[in-house]
């Protein structure tokens, strides 16, 4: 199977390539990205061909693309290659808003080509057991659950809201509200938001932290912050707590590491499964086999809802509601 | 020499009257309990009375100086006031009262009637808490931005199950999350909003757990997360800051660890203790006696327990009403 990258803008771009190399019988046919060093050194480090305009790619014959550009040009590159009949992947959040996001996901079902959004946190192995044992029932009723998803602040055009569509709310609210909507098929009715720019200089929000209403009676928070510093061993975190009626479910997806100790610092190194890989086979085997993808535009969707919310509550400082 | 007087035989009269009887300046002169045979058996093992009601305490000591209260919410403002008009200064445990209008009550008494009153808002002595603030004074994490705190573990077993009463007690935000406020306001200043949600009305089990978002008028936002739904008890807390995070979580501090072999097939059982010289209960009324003695200002005043209460008061109208709920306007409402 041939697959396109388009952009390599994003860092999960350099995850998501590694992982095509390593599955049999696929091909990574051609890289596009409109920034000319980059492309060409990737092109290089992934022995494939660069191009500079990311028509000339969909002119290929690939069979699927991944789409891992700044958020804001998500719309073009989906549309473009769902218009040519391109399966698509497409990094998180799916949009940097919503009409974005509908419109895509509408032109994916015209062209009936699969959409799969990026959420590899799903395909975390601590993160899929703990499904496991909510399903269970074990728990009993879910009462509430805690969330973090804290990063380190990226910088470049993460920062610039033309491009990203929000700093630290819209980049790491998707994430974990769609594991909470995963582990429990509830959907999210309310937001209630405190959003601040308290920690960097750059002119874009790094504090959040959300309080959500689920249609089951189940009731969460987030902190989605960019508040790690560059001295903490590791760049941030995925925790989730359940708390049930029978008894309490802690899950931390980054917890398996060994801590070292150099002279350049203290660092958390990571030896779990690799989430990126489980990821982009998943959305390969769905390709192949040509099933509707485990994780849909619409996933994309309620998550980005919530972050949207989310920035709306803490402007108006009241609860707001998400209409389904 | 200062004599003092526990009432109340429960968890924490035992605690209170443990750390007099080890003082050297202070004799404790005795417990009440209504439960007489719990007070009597404390009595003996720290060499002092016991009695059946404060009044027989009254009659039969011949000097009571100082008073603890450590009896359920809903009996505070009736002993608070009984000691004052014996003349004796108070040491309340928290929360103060069920209700603003009772706790005002209860400081304004104490001061017309010349007595000291002093809230036992612990954490304020714990040495974890006091470094983590002294941290932040001294800007080793710049400004303070996202805080986090967790306090909690299973539910509290009591006299009556007086806990499991949400009209006595106020539940868990009232009872437990106020040692969170009371050390962030502390920490931070005045709070701006309090939105919360909890699992009162969702779940029939005896279980409560909440999580309060804070806003302070500094700008720092506050998640306080309280349990009455876990195993076992636990206290954490993170600060980030514009150039720093501290972290603590109890669960990780574990500096002698006993294990035993039990010969059943479910394995031994560890018992993690975390020792200091003083605990911080020792602390707090060591410092409130000295307070009593030299008339200093104590670290946590009446008015603090007051102002702490009001957030609990908040977060519990929030919870209610799913609204965040603006303090200014609380502070208002209770002048009135």
């Amino acid at each position: 199977m041939k697959v396109g990258i388009i952009s390599f803008a994003h860092g999960h771009a350099y995850g998501y390539a590694q992982a095509l190399t390593q599955i049999e019988g696929v091909e990574i046919a051609g890289i596009a990205d409109d920034e000319k060093d980059r492309g060409q050194k990737v092109a290089e480090q992934f022995n494939t061909t660069h191009y500079v305009d990311y028509h000339e790619l969909l002119e290929q014959p690939v069979e699927a693309v991944v789409i891992t550009s700044e958020n804001s040009n998500h719309y073009q590159h989906v549309v473009a290659a769902a218009n040519k009949g391109k399966h698509i992947l497409c990094e998180k959040p799916i949009a940097s808003n919503l009409e974005d996001a509908k419109s895509m996901i509408a032109v994916c079902k015209e062209h009936n080509v699969i959409l799969q959004t990026a959420f590899p946190v799903r395909f975390n192995t601590p993160i899929a057991n703990a499904k496991k044992v909510i399903e269970s029932g074990e728990l009993g009723n879910i009462i509430a659950m805690k969330g973090t998803n804290r990063g380190t602040n990226p910088g470049g055009w993460f920062v610039d809201k033309a491009k990203s569509g929000g700093g630290a709310v819209i980049d790491h609210t998707v994430h974990v509200v769609d594991i909470m909507r995963w582990y429990t098929g509830a959907e999210v009715k309310e937001v209630y938001a405190e959003v601040d720019n308290m920690i960097s200089d750059y002119d874009i929000d790094d504090c959040g932290l959300l309080t959500m209403e689920f249609d089951n009676n189940m009731f969460a928070t987030l902190d989605c912050s960019w508040s790690r510093n560059k001295n903490y061993p590791t760049w941030g975190d995925v925790t989730l707590e359940i708390i049930g009626s029978n008894g309490t479910l802690a899950v931390d997806a980054f917890a398996q590491k060994t801590n070292v100790y150099s002279n350049d610092g203290t660092q958390w190194n990571f030896w779990g499964d690799n989430m990126d890989q489980a990821l982009v086979e998943d959305f390969i085997t769905t390709v192949r086999e040509k099933k509707s993808p485990s994780i849909t535009g619409e996933d994309g969707l309620r998550a980005l809802e919530v972050a949207m919310a989310a920035y709306e509550s803490s402007e108006k400082k009241q609860p707001v509601a998400i209409l389904n | 020499m200062l004599h003092t007087l526990v009432i109340g035989a429960g968890t924490m009269g035992s605690t209170h009257a443990n750390a007099y009887s080890k003082m050297k300046d202070v004799h404790l002169a005795g417990i009440v309990g209504v439960n007489y045979s719990k007070a009597s058996q404390l009595a003996e093992t720290l060499g002092t009375k016991a009695f059946h009601t404060y009044e027989e305490a009254v009659k039969e000591l011949d000097a009571i100086d100082a008073v603890s209260i450590c009896l359920p919410t809903p009996l505070h403002k009736e002993y608070v006031k009984k000691v004052a008009d014996n003349g004796s200064h108070v040491i309340c445990e928290k929360p103060l009262a069920r209700s603003l209008s009772d706790a005002r009550d209860m400081i304004s008494y104490c001061k017309e009637k010349g007595v000291k009153l002093f809230a036992g808002h612990v954490v304020r002595f714990f040495p974890e808490y006091v470094q983590a603030k002294q941290l932040i004074a001294e800007n080793k994490i710049g400004n303070p931005a996202v805080v986090r705190t967790t306090r909690g573990g299973g539910f509290p077993n009591a006299s009556n199950d007086w806990y499991a009463n949400f009209n006595n007690s106020g539940g868990l935000i009232l009872d437990m999350v106020i040692h969170d406020f009371d050390y962030l306001r502390w920490c931070f200043g005045e709070v701006d909003r309090v939105y919360a949600k909890s699992s009162r009305g969702r779940v029939y089990v005896k279980v409560e757990y909440a999580l309060v978002t804070l806003r302070f008028k500094s700008g720092v936002i506050a998640h306080v997360e309280g349990t009455w739904a876990h195993q076992n008890f636990t206290t954490k807390f993170e600060f980030a800051g514009r150039d720093g995070i501290i972290e603590y979580d109890s669960s990780k501090v574990a500096p002698v660890v006993a294990n035993t072999n039990v010969s059943t097939s479910d394995g031994g059982v560890a018992v993690p203790e975390s020792p200091l010289k003083d605990n911080p209960y020792y602390k707090e009324l060591e410092h409130f006696i000295h307070c009593i003695q030299t008339d200093e200002e104590p670290i946590v005043t009446a008015e603090d327990a007051y102002k702490a209460m009001e957030i609990s008061l908040a977060a519990l109208e929030s919870i209610e009403k799913g609204k965040p709920v603006v303090m200014d306007s609380k502070g208002k409402e209770s002048i009135r």
